[in-house]
């Protein structure tokens, strides 16, 4: 062993540590440049993949607080407007439509009906001063309704009176204002919860008020509604718990011809197919960039490991075992996956909160945000999904370098 | 110390097979300076990768402290690689990404149980004078300073042998002399170096002398540098390969 004479002196001038986790930061922090294109090409990958699952829950969530809101089992349209109608319960999209309300009656008197509420729909003038774009007005019997008069109950002291609006979360104006709709002002009484469904940009009413509003609409509105009496828009109903929703819609189709039901599950398979249609370009998006980054990011890794061949020839030449110097290219890879993935969920994270109304509008799907446990798992399956993609690509470089024969590397490294 | 008896590398290449080192057989006591002169392909190199099992030998044994290490396991040559040798490579080998002291200090990462290592890789650059320059990193440093970083990373785990391949072969001559006293002095605290080099005016540095001439190793005549009267030497004119 060689004499040292310890001073005492470097120990207080310098209180250096090295250690595994320090060796793997320093190999990080100083490549910067090519640390940074694996993190960029990570973060791309987790951006993706996050903004996937952060849409499908989205628009599941979306799905379950609007079919929870309608609270019928099935729904009752003309034939010819079920589309239209799916349209306005899905994307809010304003549409007037009417059947003879005759068929009300009959509906209520079918067998394993236990309730039954009309609505009118009618679509808004564009340009009021809540929206941008037209609304769906729906006038609701209080009496009968169980759309909005759950959502009154669990709201005490709000009441639907003369002139009193509910609106979806969507529409501008604070509680208490006032909002003109065809010429007559309204009175905001509440605002709903958001559903990213079409409620979200509807507006409920009494019928006698919506009657009213139709009435003066040729004076005060510069454009006439026409609500005719005697016709509804859709027939909301709610099945008897011992009766199968399916065959009671099976019979309110063959008893009252012309009309169309729409029950929860049917517009589920509805917004499945619609959704369907994003969900699988979301999801061959996640897997063409996780296809297309595994090979790249392999590429970088191998690049890398092939430049560090030296390095890694030195550390085995000085004891480094061959898992120790695996770890420690494995730890970087994990590290610069952690580190992407996080910059890629934060910048879909912004994204989302700065643009959510108008990406989940430009997909055309329901869409609310999901609750933050969602948001958490879907971040950590993400950041686990980008650990896995950086393990994976560097694995193979990280074998074939704590492989090599270190001496004839130095060597050559020094030729 | 060392003893090395019988040893081959051999290596198939398209249409022969090589032998970079044929059928050596020497010995190397604690305390001595063992210089291994040859010229580039000799297979000098190959006989020090295979003394730290960084390769391993066709054939023969290699016994360091008694210990066969042919037989080892690759951990097991790893953890005696980190405690019992240590390391000076022609161009340093310094990491790039840590400075002057951490990359003396590293070596301690795979000996873990050697106490006070960071306070003993300060000593360690001050001896080498390089405490001033401790903070830097290896681009900031001449290849002399980076030469004398290395020596003190060799030294760091306290090894029984220190095996330094070509170590002045990129320094100036001026730089070359200092670390060759470096060396030198090194040896007289009791280290034993194994050096490898083709510079035959290094041989009045080293104790022993061994010629490598086509994977044959053979004793010095001393002939090779007229600076050769002027130290003691031993031996002259043994083949020691059989």
């Amino acid at each position: 062993m060689v004499p040292v004479v310890n001073t005492g002196k470097w120990s207080e001038k310098i209180t250096a540590q090295l250690n595994f986790f320090k060796l793997v930061a320093r190999n990080i922090a100083n490549r910067p440049y090519r640390n940074l294109a694996t993190i960029f090409a990570i973060a791309i990958i987790a951006a993706t993949l996050f903004s996937a699952f952060y849409l499908i829950g989205g628009a599941q969530e979306s799905l379950d607080a609007g079919i929870s809101r309608m609270g019928a089992d099935i729904l009752v349209v003309p034939e010819e407007y079920s589309s239209a109608a799916q349209t306005v319960i899905l994307m809010g999209e304003p549409n007037s439509f009417f059947f003879k309300d005759a068929g009300f009656e009959q509906i209520a008197g079918i067998p394993g009906v236990a309730k039954a509420s009309l609505q009118i729909y009618v679509g808004s003038l564009a340009g009021q001063s809540c929206c941008s774009a037209p609304v769906q007005i729906i006038a609701i019997d209080p009496e009968h309704d169980f759309t909005v008069s759950p959502w009154l109950k669990e709201n005490p002291g709000v009441m639907l009176g003369k002139d009193d609006i509910i609106v979806g979360n969507m529409i501008v104006g604070d509680i208490g204002s006032d909002l003109k709709f065809y010429g007559h002002t309204f009175h905001i009484a509440g605002r709903l919860a958001k559903t990213g469904m079409g409620v979200d940009m509807a507006v409920f009413m009494r019928t006698e008020d919506a009657y009213v509003m139709a009435d003066e609409s040729p004076v005060k509105a510069v454009q006439r509604v026409t609500i005719p009496r005697g016709m509804v828009s859709a027939v909301l109903v709610k099945v008897d718990p011992s009766a199968s929703p399916t065959g009671v819609a099976e019979k309110i189709r063959t008893q009252i011809p012309g009309t169309k039901t729409i029950t929860p599950n049917g517009l589920l398979n509805a917004v499945s197919v619609q959704l369907g249609a994003i969900t699988r370009l979301l999801y061959s998006s996640m897997l063409a960039v996780t296809f297309i980054s595994i090979p790249l990011l392999a590429f970088i890794s191998a690049m890398v490991a092939n430049e560090r061949r030296k390095e890694v020839a030195i550390l085995r030449a000085l004891g480094a075992k061959k898992t120790y110097v695996m770890g420690l290219m494995l730890a970087e890879s994990f590290s610069l996956a952690i580190m992407g993935g996080i910059l890629g969920i934060c910048a879909a994270m912004v994204v989302f909160v700065g643009f959510e109304d108008l990406i989940a509008f430009s997909l055309k799907i329901p869409f609310i945000a999901p609750p933050l446990l969602t948001i958490l798992a879907d971040a950590c399956l993400t950041l686990v999904l980008c650990i896995g993609i950086g393990g994976i690509s560097s694995l193979y470089p990280a074998i074939i370098i704590a492989r090599s024969e270190p001496y004839e590397t130095i060597r050559k490294g020094e030729s | 110390m060392i003893e090395i008896i019988g040893v081959t590398k051999s290596f198939s290449t398209d249409c022969s097979e090589v032998r970079a080192v044929d059928d050596v057989h020497f010995t190397v006591n604690r305390g001595e300076f063992v210089l291994i002169l040859g010229r580039s392909g000799s297979g000098k190199s190959t006989l020090l990768g295979m003394l730290s099992g960084l390769t391993r030998p066709t054939a023969g044994t290699i016994l360091l402290n008694g210990m066969d290490i042919s037989e080892l396991s690759d951990d097991a040559i790893s953890e005696l690689r980190a405690k019992e040798i240590g390391f000076v490579f022609q161009l340093s080998g310094l990491i790039l990404t840590i400075n002057a002291l951490e990359n003396v200090m590293l070596p301690t990462l795979f000996c873990p149980d050697y106490p006070g290592s960071d306070s003993r890789a300060a000593d360690l650059l001050t001896k080498v004078g390089m405490s001033e320059r401790a903070c830097a990193y290896p681009s900031t440093l001449s290849s002399g300073e980076m030469k004398r970083v290395a020596i003190a990373r060799a030294l760091v785990n306290a090894p029984s042998l220190l095996i330094a391949d070509e170590p002045t072969g990129d320094l100036d001559e001026a730089t070359e002399q200092e670390i060759m006293e470096l060396f030198r002095q090194l040896n007289r605290e009791g280290t034993t170096i194994m050096m490898v080099t083709h510079n035959s005016d290094l041989i009045r540095y080293a104790t022993h002398t061994y010629r490598m001439t086509q994977g044959n190793l053979i004793k010095s005549d001393g002939a090779l540098s007229p600076r050769l009267t002027l130290e003691p030497r031993t031996n002259v004119n043994d083949k020691v390969s059989s």
